[in-house]
């Protein structure tokens, strides 16, 4: 297997978008281009995560189109729908691409434009991804599968609504040093729960989830460049090479779960991606975590191995994970307040690493971070890709 | 009202008593404080400028709120809307958004429009709740009429309450079907939609006394919710 | 009401599954039989879910997986108003989702 190397990133703002899917893909594919500088080198590989273009924009066949827009032919291209893990699992693609000598140079491209239809729809086309007899005609949506892992899960371990709050406001926070991000929007544990007002501010959306526990729907695209690490030297690039990547999956009913508090497919996924990379969690330096909801930032922080089973809003309390903290998680602003273009947010998540360990982030730089660590989630944790980066030299 | 000659006195609608609306603030998730207060008619143009460039937005069905909402908000001024009224939202002074409504007799009220320009803070919960306390707490009416041009509007107001159907009685607002807030609806949403305290405090109202816009580019980017594309 | 819901059961081995699968979980068998979903047990978990997929029309929908005494889980509709983790409860079927003149059928649990 030969070494992989991110050389180039690039991202849309995430939001409402006033641009069509395939423009959003273009910017995002051409920022993370233009990042690569690539001169003569061509790309020879592209692959595009999204989840629904064919149900929200009715178009197909998007990778294509892509190539075409950007002249890469004869460049080889394919879509990759794997829910919200989409993102990683393109990522993932183009990584075994090049790892297995088929390819030299991979653009990969996530994108959603969900704000075309309303909202009922893509609750409903999210929804979709859930099992279709044993969930989805209940009406189970995966905020509803979110509030009863959540219910469970704070029963058990001592989480309270004030934990789940501090994950919004900390990446609302980071959001803010963040110009891609949706939100651009502080908020207050007095806003959101203490003040009498909060039950207006911050209605339920799945007991005992409210909706500043849950990330908005955005529109958005983000796009990396991956190449052997032999071209990425040549190029004269700082070098962020693919580590490892593991990927894991679960039961598509979560109540089949031996005990549905556990995300054994984060868990398994990470172990991979640690195991691939000789890595420990203690190793890594800064993580994004698929916060979809905050208690899935909490829950993610110990499956993967952050910290102790019941300890993760403990170390959020603490300020481990806050920006300055020990081990900062989702400094881009997370799911929550970055937003969660679904098809985007995985390669979103490395684009965000990528630029942290090359120290391009700007007032969110985590100091000096070496190795970074992605969580993208799919389903509801039926299938999930880890991802570890590593600054080389 | 001086000076009204006998023709504009017969081209107003005669009006009933009215009690004022007593201003109370809200604290938002930011942690802001919004000051909610009643809307004199002087105050108007103001008004009327912050939702002039809102009259093209299609997002959301800005551009026919707007432009109705223009127009009651020159019949407030010229008094050609029996009992009009209009409540504003102001954070440090800043325009967040406004509704309004009016009183069609002493037992019925008329819900207008409900607009907002600092948006993803409830800022359109937080008027809609005030505009319906103001018909129910301190007008003492028994019901509010309402229709939604939006399907935002239509989600909030009509499932969130809920409100009933009232299909007999046309809303002004198209002639379409009537949903209604009933006393009884009305205090049993209360509690999870109507907040605030009073009194506000001096240095809060002295803030809120006089209204700031938004830039401009400011409105229209706030409502169209944070444009994609390049940062 | 002749609506019913159905998991499986392993010929071969006799493990018991809901959703049924095309294959057993436990020893790989193809060779199932429809087993209908019903009986006693108790919340596991359950939530008040207010953002609402199509279909839809109230404020909020309770939903719950429950735990039923034979072992087997499932997901369903909660008809309680004082729903509580542990509670005890028995299934029923009834119309859980209706698109237009389509009405589906369901689990929902209710209090004993
Ligand atoms: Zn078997």
């Amino acid at each position: 297997m030969r070494p992989v190397a991110v050389i180039g990133a690039g991202m849309t703002k995430f939001g409402r978008s006033e641009w069509p899917l395939l423009k959003l893909m273009n910017v995002a594919s051409l920022a993370a281009l233009n990042d690569a500088n690539l001169g003569d080198v061509k790309v020879d590989g592209v692959v595009v995560a999204n989840m629904g273009a064919a149900r929200l924009n009715k178009q197909t066949a998007i990778a294509s189109a892509l190539v075409d827009r950007l002249n890469l032919f004869p460049a080889m291209a394919e879509s990759v729908e794997n829910g919200p893990a989409s993102g990683a699992s393109a990522f993932k693609v183009g990584y075994q691409a090049i790892a297995s000598g088929m390819a030299d140079v991979v653009l990969v491209t996530g994108v959603e434009m969900m704000r075309a239809v309303n909202n009922l729809e893509v609750t409903d086309f999210v929804a979709s991804l859930s099992h279709p007899e044993a969930e989805y005609i209940y009406g189970v949506t995966l905020p509803g599968l979110a509030g009863m892992f959540a219910r469970l899960y704070m029963e058990r371990y001592g989480v309270t609504r004030e934990h789940l709050a501090m994950v919004a406001i900390k990446n609302h926070a980071n959001a803010m040093k963040n110009p891609y991000a949706h939100i651009h929007q502080t908020v207050t544990m007095e806003g959101i729960l203490t003040a009498p007002e909060a039950v207006v501010n911050n209605p339920p959306i799945a007991e005992p989830l409210h909706m500043f526990d849950c990330c908005p729907v955005s529109d958005g695209a983000a796009a990396v460049v991956l190449a052997t690490q032999e071209i990425a030297e040549k190029l004269g690039r700082q070098v962020v090479r693919v580590a490892g990547i593991g990927q894991a999956t679960d039961t598509h009913a979560v109540h089949e779960r031996p005990d549905p508090t556990e995300l054994t497919a984060v868990r398994l996924a990470a172990q991979r991606a640690f195991s691939m990379a000789s890595l420990t969690p203690q190793d890594i330096d800064v993580a994004e975590l698929h916060d979809a909801f905050t208690i899935l930032e909490i829950a993610e922080s110990e499956e993967v191995g952050f910290f102790k089973k019941g300890e993760g809003h403990k170390a959020l309390a603490e300020g481990v994970t806050s920006l300055g903290g020990k081990l900062p998680i989702n400094p881009s602003g997370g799911l929550k307040a970055k937003g969660h273009p679904v098809g985007a947010t995985g390669v979103a998540q490395l684009v965000e690493l990528t630029w942290q360990l090359r120290g391009e982030a700007g007032e969110r730089q985590v100091e000096n971070a070496k190795n970074a660590f992605a969580c993208n989630f799919g389903g509801f944790g039926n299938n999930v890709v880890a991802t570890v980066l590593t600054r080389e030299g | 009202m001086a000076n009204v000659d006998e023709l504009e006195a017969l081209l107003r609608p005669p009006e009933l008593e009215m009690p004022p609306y007593p201003p109370k603030v809200i604290t938002l998730a930011s942690g802001e404080k919004m000051v909610v207060r009643q809307l004199d008619r002087e105050e108007v143009p103001i008004l009327l400028e912050a939702i002039y460039p809102l009259l093209w937005v299609e997002r959301d069905y800005y551009d026919i709120v707007s432009a109705r909402l223009f127009g009651e908000l020159l019949a407030y001024k010229r008094y050609r809307v029996k009992n009009e009224y209009v409540l504003v939202g102001l954070i440090d002074g800043l325009l967040a958004g406004m509704v309004n409504g009016h009183m069609v007799d002493e037992k019925v009220g008329m819900s207008y429009h409900t607009l907002t320009i600092r948006r993803g803070l409830r800022v359109g919960s937080h008027l809609f709740a005030a505009k319906m306390e103001y018909h129910m707490d301190f007008l003492n009416q028994e019901e509010v009429l309402i229709v939604a041009e939006s399907p935002i509007g239509f989600r909030r107001w009509m499932i969130e309450y809920p409100l009933q159907k009232k299909y007999e009685v046309p809303h002004e607002l198209g002639g379409g079907p009537s949903w209604v807030l009933n006393k009884e609806t009305y205090l049993a949403a209360k509690p999870r939609l109507v907040s605030g305290s009073r009194p506000v405090s001096t240095q809060l109202l002295t803030g809120a006394q006089t209204i700031v816009l938004p830039e401009e580019e400011k409105i229209v980017a706030q409502v169209l919710g944070g444009k994609g594309g390049d940062k | 009401m002749d609506e019913k819901v159905y998991g499986a059961r392993c010929k071969d081995c006799g493990k018991e599954m809901y959703p049924a699968h095309a294959r057993c979980p436990e020893c790989g068998s193809e060779n199932l039989e429809p087993l209908e979903i019903t009986g006693e047990g108790k919340v596991l978990t359950y939530t008040d879910l207010y953002a609402l997929p199509l279909d839809y029309e109230q404020r909020y929908l309770r939903l719950a997986i429950v735990e039923l005494d034979s072992g087997l889980r499932a997901t369903g509709q909660l008809l309680d108003e004082k729903p509580k983790i542990g509670k005890r409860v028995k299934t029923t079927v009834g119309v859980v989702r209706k698109s237009g003149d389509r009405k589906t059928h369901g689990l929902q649990f209710v209090p004993l």
